[in-house]
């Protein structure tokens, strides 16, 4: 008997620790196993959303647009263990891909995840049906439609745009409460980095139900749609790129074209440039890496991120400042003999035996260095100087809507003792005066500088948005307004004398032979800047038109043109922007602007 | 005596009919569900060939619930021998199927010797054990019966068969301890086969699941470390047998006992991992840590626990359930019919199949103890214990208790031979009961 009961409580025993373990499987955990069966048969997919179309200010044809492509994904907990390597091969040979790719891509996810990983992106509707064809040897292979970001100007407008690309693990962990996803796409400079959150829209999620062999079942996916991204306007003026481009040419260097009474960039041109086309697909990154190496920094955009000494072109910050601080009479003339001895230095002309008797005017438009080191050591106070710079835009950011400005350096005696641990010297100030020395600015600070002249004394914010569309029904969500940095507080009639001081750079001065065109009245500065290489300058020259009070400030462009001093052409940027002037004005494309200006009135060498 | 027999006829024992025709019914029910894919269509006719077998086995329930159960126990010798010739004509000609050569036929008909031989085999235990009442205590008896049973176990290990092999002990067991014998033979047996299945696990395990290296299993892998442990364990038990010369205090005795246990569990389980199969080890790896190889070895432990666990308090409903039905369950009919159960029907439909496992169990202990005759109350214990170890380690495996060892749940998972199997225990139960006042 006591045997039975032994029995009975063994039986007991078993059938209740059963029971225990199901009601604790089924009843007090059953929403978790509940969610992972859920996980388990249900399978989620993005649905891109259409990146937003980016166009020119003329909103006829984007400058920035999607294609329809391929991705590949596959679930790692779908493939047989042993087979990983037997499908990774079938796979890069299908995609004629290399299978390192694939591998890192799929070392990426957990094994036995039920997670799609992405494994290859780019891909064509025929390569696509190349691995439809082989799928039952490719188990967890999947894919969708992934649209790619195509330029149709390629580099034209890359240092504005910018590129696109996959989201990387750590962008991801920053980004990743923005509503970003491990698939996403992401702007990595200009304005599709800038404007992301805009472009991106929202991207859907389709909901399967798959078997254990992956296989799609039951009709009823549920689909959150996508929605598309804002398309976006922007100031810049394809033509007058595509003609700036043209006209630098491949030097290195930039060119910059403002409106001065808003702000709006109308071109904004680099050299060298990259091809953000060819970072698609399956050497994309291959691509990026190559550029990345190559020593002329194809990535930088050289209008916001390059500084440099401005030379001469520091002369028109100079003339404002000694008419502003009323520190010398602008009629009075000083002696040029072509030496200014100061200290125990002799500061030089660039024109040897000097340019005689020389005012104001006559000295900005000789470009007469020893008029402004006068002014720098004896009339003028570096406060001063610095003050003016600083009131015209210089030394700061600009503020412009692109990643990456560099703020350059206006420097001054206390920055000196910071940075070099040097005491700052009346030969700095000398220096400074002709816009050499540990002066940088940027192209974009000159454009803002003399916007800044042009339109009586605002700085604006440089933009190159101009407005945000509805992508369905083209209506406008947002137009963007000049904004304001500063009022300079310069007196208005002081800046007015410098036009016409400016003006005479071109009449009579130092641009007078290369400005040749007819087509509008312009006025600006040269500059050529000593890099402490023998022979080698870089050449500024910013200029605006049309000159004149009366002109309507909506037509005004400001030109500014920077050649880096690595290349031969001596004075190029002059030259480039009198095709510029003549091309944008005459409504001309680079060839026509440059057959014209041979035809006269003067004739001009040009390449 | 006609009187006698009209009566009984009324007096079937109703309780382990309906009990067996439900689950019957249920299992049908669940075998259907199986066949029906992701899509709503019926894949399958396994339900079809399920009522055959189910209709049919209740026949032969009923037949043998109306002959006099002593007719087995004259032919239990007879049935033996058939059972063990067929096993080794299976081992030469049977049909190999999912990797084991279990089943055998002529023209479609046929079955797998390794069910019925758990029927004759507890006929002729409790036969045996019946003619050997006063003397169950002795080893030599022990040995004999474990003998009788170790022979089948053997011959289906090398089909194999380990599910099989793992009831035909425990029937041994329970038939040996109600027929008297010693406590410490069956704890010898059980504690060997259980240090026997540690040891062998151990190793696989450290190369599979830790991620450091015991040294202490190098005992268990390293033959010479084995040779210098046997040794040891040898010169123990000398030691150890001079104390109990000497003084006759049964403590040197209980160590002599438990070296024994050491002595032959270690070799054996050398042994075994010589010849353990690559999927047979990976189970048992599994059984620890299923997350191991989630693909593999561990997919049908995992994807069983979710099915159960996702079905909840009342189920996803019958035909509802998605882990069976997108084919994540593996064996869905067979093996993991306790699964998709749970999954559709959830604990309440869990509460059922075991109330009526129940109603099963405590009405065969009933027969069991009002059985007027020894070998009667052996054969039910007999087969008690097959009902009860198909349960244990058939459920068990679906919960994650237990290793997945490929064992049919009696009457509910499909297959013709385990069907059968069961009503024919069933049928000797109610055999019992029935001419439990015939004399």
């Amino acid at each position: 008997m006591t045997r039975l009961a032994f029995v009975v409580a063994a039986m007991a025993v078993i059938v209740l620790v059963y029971l225990w373990r199901v009601f604790q499987m089924q009843v007090l955990e059953g929403s978790l196993y509940e969610l992972r069966a859920r996980q388990t048969v249900q399978r989620v997919e993005p649905v891109f959303a259409q990146r937003g179309l980016i166009y020119d200010r003329t909103v006829q044809e984007p400058v920035a647009t999607n294609r329809t492509s391929f991705a590949l994904t596959l679930v790692a907990a779908d493939i047989p263990a042993g087979q990983q390597d037997e499908v990774v091969t079938l796979l890069a040979e299908l995609l004629g891909r290399d299978r390192g790719g694939i591998d890192a891509r799929l070392r990426s996810t957990r094994r036995g995840s039920f997670q799609p990983v992405e494994i290859a992106s780019g891909l064509t509707l025929a390569q696509i049906n190349g691995v439809a064809e082989r799928i039952d040897r490719l188990p967890g292979v999947s894919w969708y439609s992934k649209p790619e970001r195509i330029y149709p100007d390629g580099a034209l407008l890359s240092n504005v745009l910018g590129y696109v690309g996959d989201i990387t693990p750590q962008e991801l962990q920053i980004l990743f409460n923005e509503g970003y996803t491990a698939t996403s796409i992401l702007g990595k400079s200009g304005v599709e980095q800038r404007y992301d959150q805009l472009l991106r829209g929202t991207d859907g999620r389709r909901f399967r139900v798959v078997d254990a062999r992956g296989r799609y079942v039951g009709e009823d996916q549920r689909l959150v749609a996508p929605e598309q991204g804002d398309d976006l306007v922007l100031t810049l003026d394809r033509r007058l790129q595509d003609l700036a481009s043209q006209a630098l040419g491949s030097r290195i260097g930039s060119v910059v074209a403002m409106r001065p009474g808003t702000g709006e960039v109308l071109a904004m041109v680099t050299y060298p440039r990259f091809n953000p086309n060819a970072f698609a697909g399956p050497d994309g990154q291959q691509a990026i890496r190559a550029l990345s190496l190559d020593r002329r920094a194809p990535f930088l955009n050289r209008p916001t991120q390059a500084a440099a000494s401005p030379a001469s072109t520091f002369k028109i910050v100079m003339s404002a400042a000694v008419l502003g601080e009323n520190a010398f009479s602008p009629t009075e003339e000083i002696l040029c003999t072509g030496t200014f001895p100061f200290g125990n230095r002799v500061f030089n002309d660039w024109l040897e035996y000097g340019h005689g008797q020389m005012n104001l005017a006559g000295a900005l438009a000789q470009s007469c260095n020893v008029y402004y080191y006068t002014m720098g050591a004896q009339h003028l106070s570096v406060d001063q100087i610095i003050d003016y710079s600083f009131r015209l835009g210089l030394g700061t950011r600009t503020g412009i809507d692109l990643g990456g400005e560099v703020e350059g350096l206006v420097p001054s005696p206390a920055w000196k003792e910071q940075a070099l641990n040097q005491r700052w010297v009346g030969g700095d100030t000398v220096n400074m005066s002709i816009g050499q020395g540990y002066l940088q600015v940027t192209p974009l600070q000159m454009a803002v500088m003399l916007s800044t002249i042009v339109n009586g004394g605002t700085v604006y914010q440089p933009q190159v948005l101009r407005e945000v569309r509805n992508p369905v029904t083209g209506g406008i969500l947002q137009r963007n307004q000049p904004v304001v940095v500063r009022e300079s507080g310069i007196d208005p009639e002081i800046l007015r004398t410098v036009r016409e001081h400016l003006r005479g750079v071109l009449t009579d001065g130092t641009a007078e032979v290369v400005i040749t065109t007819s087509a509008v009245e312009s006025a600006g500065k040269t500059g050529t800047g000593q890099i402490g290489v023998e022979g080698q300058f870089h050449s500024w020259f910013v200029a605006y038109a049309p000159y004149g009070d009366h002109v309507p400030r909506s037509e005004q462009i400001v030109l500014v043109v920077m050649v880096d001093a690595v290349n031969e052409w001596e004075w190029w940027a002059p030259k480039a922007a009198n095709i510029i002037l003549h091309g944008y004005f005459r409504d001309l494309d680079y060839d026509a602007a440059v057959a014209d200006l041979r035809r006269g009135p003067r004739w001009l060498w040009y390449m | 005596m006609a009187m006698v027999r009209s009566r009984s006829i009324f007096e079937l024992d109703l309780y382990i009919a309906f009990s067996a025709i439900s689950l019957l019914v249920i299992g049908i029910m669940f075998i259907f569900s199986s066949g029906v894919a992701a899509t709503g269509q019926v894949v399958s006719t396994e339900y079809l060939r399920q009522i055959l077998w189910a209709s049919t086995g209740l026949v032969i329930m009923f037949l043998i619930t109306f002959t006099d159960y002593r007719i087995f126990e004259r032919t239990a010798v007879l049935l033996y021998l058939m059972m063990i010739v067929l096993l080794i004509l299976t081992l030469m000609f049977g049909r190999i199927v999912n990797g084991a050569r279990r089943w055998i036929g002529i023209a479609g008909f046929g079955g797998q010797p390794s069910e019925f031989m758990k029927i004759a085999l507890l006929i002729l235990l409790a036969r045996y054990y019946s003619n050997r009442l006063g003397r169950a205590r002795s080893l030599v008896v022990f040995l004999g019966g474990l003998g009788l049973t170790l022979l089948p176990t053997m011959l289906v290990l090398l089909q194999p068969d380990l599910g099989s092999a793992m009831v035909y002990i425990p029937i041994f067991l329970v038939v040996a301890f109600f027929s008297g014998a010693r406590p410490a033979h069956i704890g010898f047996l059980v504690a060997t086969g259980l240090l026997f299945l540690l040891f062998t696990v151990i190793p696989f395990w450290q190369e599979h699941l830790s991620h450091r290296a015991l040294p202490a299993v190098g005992v268990l892998t390293d033959l010479r470390a084995l040779q210098f442990l046997l040794a040891g364990v040898g010169l123990a038990g000398l030691l150890a047998g001079i104390g109990l010369y000497a003084t006759r205090r049964p403590v040197f005795g209980w160590i002599l006992y438990s070296l024994a246990v050491v002595v032959i569990a270690t070799p054996m389980a050398f042994a075994a991992r010589r010849f353990l199969r690559d999927y047979q080890i990976m189970r048992l790896v599994v059984f620890v840590d299923p997350y191991i190889d989630p693909q593999g070895a561990g997919w049908n432990i995992i994807q069983s626990i979710t099915a159960i666990g996702s079905g909840g308090v009342a189920g996803k409903g019958y035909l509802q359930g998605t882990q069976s039905h997108f084919q994540y369950l593996p064996a869905q009919s067979t093996d993991f019919i306790f699964s998709i159960l749970a999954e559709e029907w959830g604990f309440l439909g869990v509460l059922l199949v075991f109330a009526l496992f129940v109603v099963i169990f405590v009405r065969s202990l009933y027969v069991m103890v009002s059985a007027r005759e020894h070998f009667a109350a052996f054969l039910v214990a007999g087969v008690l214990a097959l009902f009860v170890v198909h349960f244990t380690i058939n459920i068990g495996m679906t919960i994650g208790m237990m290793p997945v060892t490929g064992l049919p749940l009696l009457l509910l998972s499909f297959g013709g031979s385990s069907v059968w199997t069961a009503l024919i225990g069933l049928g000797l139960v109610m055999s019992v009961y029935q001419h439990r006042y015939q004399y």
